[in-house]
């Protein structure tokens, strides 16, 4: 592995007088897709919201390429080339697809309205409609559009699978790889272990704000008793 | 009893599209920011006096032009060193905020420029009717309204042409997505109150004209503004438009055939519309 995109350690995180994270420290390695699974209540979309500025860890330090972002405003760490896909897509409802494309700052490189528009030429037909009016595969499109136009070196989804039919799901997940294979570091929070231990080199797996497991996504997929045994770390069961 | 009515009318419009200047403004603050702006009739008298004082130098004209820009800065001002540090926190910080703010600019004007009314001087040849028979339509009253129409079309183009808008736009529903595509949203809130407060100048330059000018001339305007916006429905811009100026046209039609009623009937309308259509007319929906 070349080196990190993102360094996390030992990060507290608090939504109020809660404490969530206990202590998170992960690693994104350049032009590599980690994943982090974990079942609901883990933690996962509260470290993401940690890395990206929303929700600011309380104690730790996260450094992007470098650079120390741990005390920096949502805006200036997007700036600094993260991406961030949220939960639930989040699309603007009351603008239409191609005035979503127009939100994001511009920062040089390959993507820009016309390049999203090929990726997603269904975001093209549908530039007029309103936001509101997109089915939830093409909300996931534009939200993962809208991120790209960033142009991230480092793209964090939350849960981009989320009650997407199987077909869409298996589009998300190939421009997923298509990312890295253009040399994006991308940071994938899924519900689908299945489909996210395949294009994933490595995996954390988060249990009550900890991290329960951390190893490659290879070792994890091929022994079965190990996924069982983590996947019963849990109340829920995963969906295996 | 036509002429009555028409001159009522146009009154009603006029008196209506001030409303709607300080609604629209008053609403794109509360939609970005969750802050309700007490102190917006404050900035308009300021804007008024500001162009009282500048006409001398710079003539009616030039007060025009420069006394909103001015309290526009004033607004950014504003908002930067004390209204953004009370932005996540509590309704109450806010509307104490803005509350006390207005006192400080009602008793600031007073303090600069008396408690007396001041007359403002329009040019003459704007104040004579355009015609006989329509004594009520001068030159002044239809710049009002050319004013007006121009700065809220081009509030519309600025809200749906430039990236700007489509930021503030985008911010009223989410503003945390915005932030997290790298759009300073310190900067935003900051531009989106100037905007407000441009238009709460522009409405007092126009209102000192036609009012004279008091202390306390934003007073009678910020009431009516909160109903224009739950009429027309907050976060659209084309119903705060439409609730200001029925609302003026309202009184002015309810001043001819009840006039102890003029001041009750946008309650009476704004009670009828919470009924009806809880949103407001173009609530939701209009949503823009």
């Amino acid at each position: 592995m070349s080196g990190y995109a993102l360094v996390a350690e030992g990060l507290h995180t608090y939504y109020g007088k809660s404490h969530i994270l206990h202590g998170i420290s992960l690693k994104v390695g350049e032009g590599k897709i980690t994943t982090i699974l974990g079942r609901n209540g883990a933690g996962k979309s509260t470290t993401l919201r940690s890395l990206v500025g929303l929700t600011p860890a309380r104690e730790g330090k996260i450094t992007v390429f470098g650079t120390e972002t741990t005390k920096l405003p949502p805006y200036a760490i997007a700036e600094m080339g993260v991406g961030f896909v949220p939960e639930g897509r989040k699309i603007f409802a009351n603008l239409t697809v191609e005035e979503n494309l127009k939100v994001p700052v511009d920062r040089p490189g390959k993507w820009t309205i016309q390049t999203v528009y090929e990726l997603f030429p269904r975001l093209q037909e549908r530039r007029n409609n309103k936001g509101r009016q997109l089915s939830g595969g093409e909300q996931e499109m534009l939200s993962i559009a809208r991120a790209l136009l960033l142009n991230p070196k480092i793209l964090i989804l939350d849960e981009p699978s989320q009650g997407l039919a199987p077909l869409i799901v298996r589009e998300v997940f190939r421009i997923i790889t298509q990312m890295r294979a253009e040399g994006m570091s991308v940071l994938l929070v899924e519900q689908n272990v299945r489909m996210s231990l395949e294009v994933a080199d490595w995996v954390y797996v988060l249990n009550d704000g900890e991290i329960a497991y951390s190893g490659t996504a290879a070792d994890l997929q091929a022994d079965e008793a190990l996924l069982q045994s983590l996947a019963g770390v849990s109340a829920e069961k995963w969906e295996i | 009893m036509t002429q009555l009515i028409l001159f009522n009318v146009m009154n009603g419009l006029i008196i209506g599209a001030f409303y709607a200047l300080m609604a629209i403004g008053l609403s794109l603050i509360m939609s970005l920011s969750d802050v309700i702006n007490f102190a917006h009739g404050g900035f308009l008298a300021v804007g008024a006096y500001l162009a009282y004082s500048l006409a001398p130098y710079i003539g009616f004209w030039g007060g025009l032009l420069v006394a909103p820009v001015l309290t526009a800065i004033l607004g950014l001002i504003v908002e930067k060193f004390l209204i953004s540090r009370v932005y996540g926190r509590d309704p109450l910080y806010s509307l104490l905020l803005t509350f006390g703010l207005a006192f400080i600019f009602e008793d600031g004007t007073r303090y600069i420029w008396g408690a007396q009314s001041l007359p403002y001087q329009v040019p003459g040849w704007l104040m004579s009717p355009l015609s006989s028979s329509f004594f009520f339509l001068t030159g002044y009253r239809m710049l009002m309204i050319v004013l007006i129409v121009a700065v809220v079309a081009g509030l519309f183009v600025i809200m749906t042409r430039t990236r700007l808008g489509l930021r503030i736009r985008a911010g009223t529903l989410d503003l945390e997505t915005v932030s997290i595509l790298g759009v300073n949203v310190r900067i935003l809130r900051n531009l989106n109150f100037g905007i407000g407060i441009y238009l709460a100048g522009l409405a007092g330059v126009l209102a000192a004209g036609q009012l004279g000018l008091q202390p306390t001339i934003g007073d009678s305007l910020i009431m009516p503004s909160f109903i224009a916006i739950i009429i027309g429905g907050l976060g659209s811009l084309t119903g705060t438009l439409l609730g200001g100026l029925l609302i003026g046209v309202a009184q002015g039609i309810t001043t001819v055939f009840f006039p102890s009623a003029s001041e009750a009937v946008m309650y009476v309308m704004m009670a009828l519309v919470l009924l009806v259509r809880p949103q407001g007319l173009l609530g939701e929906e209009g949503r823009f």
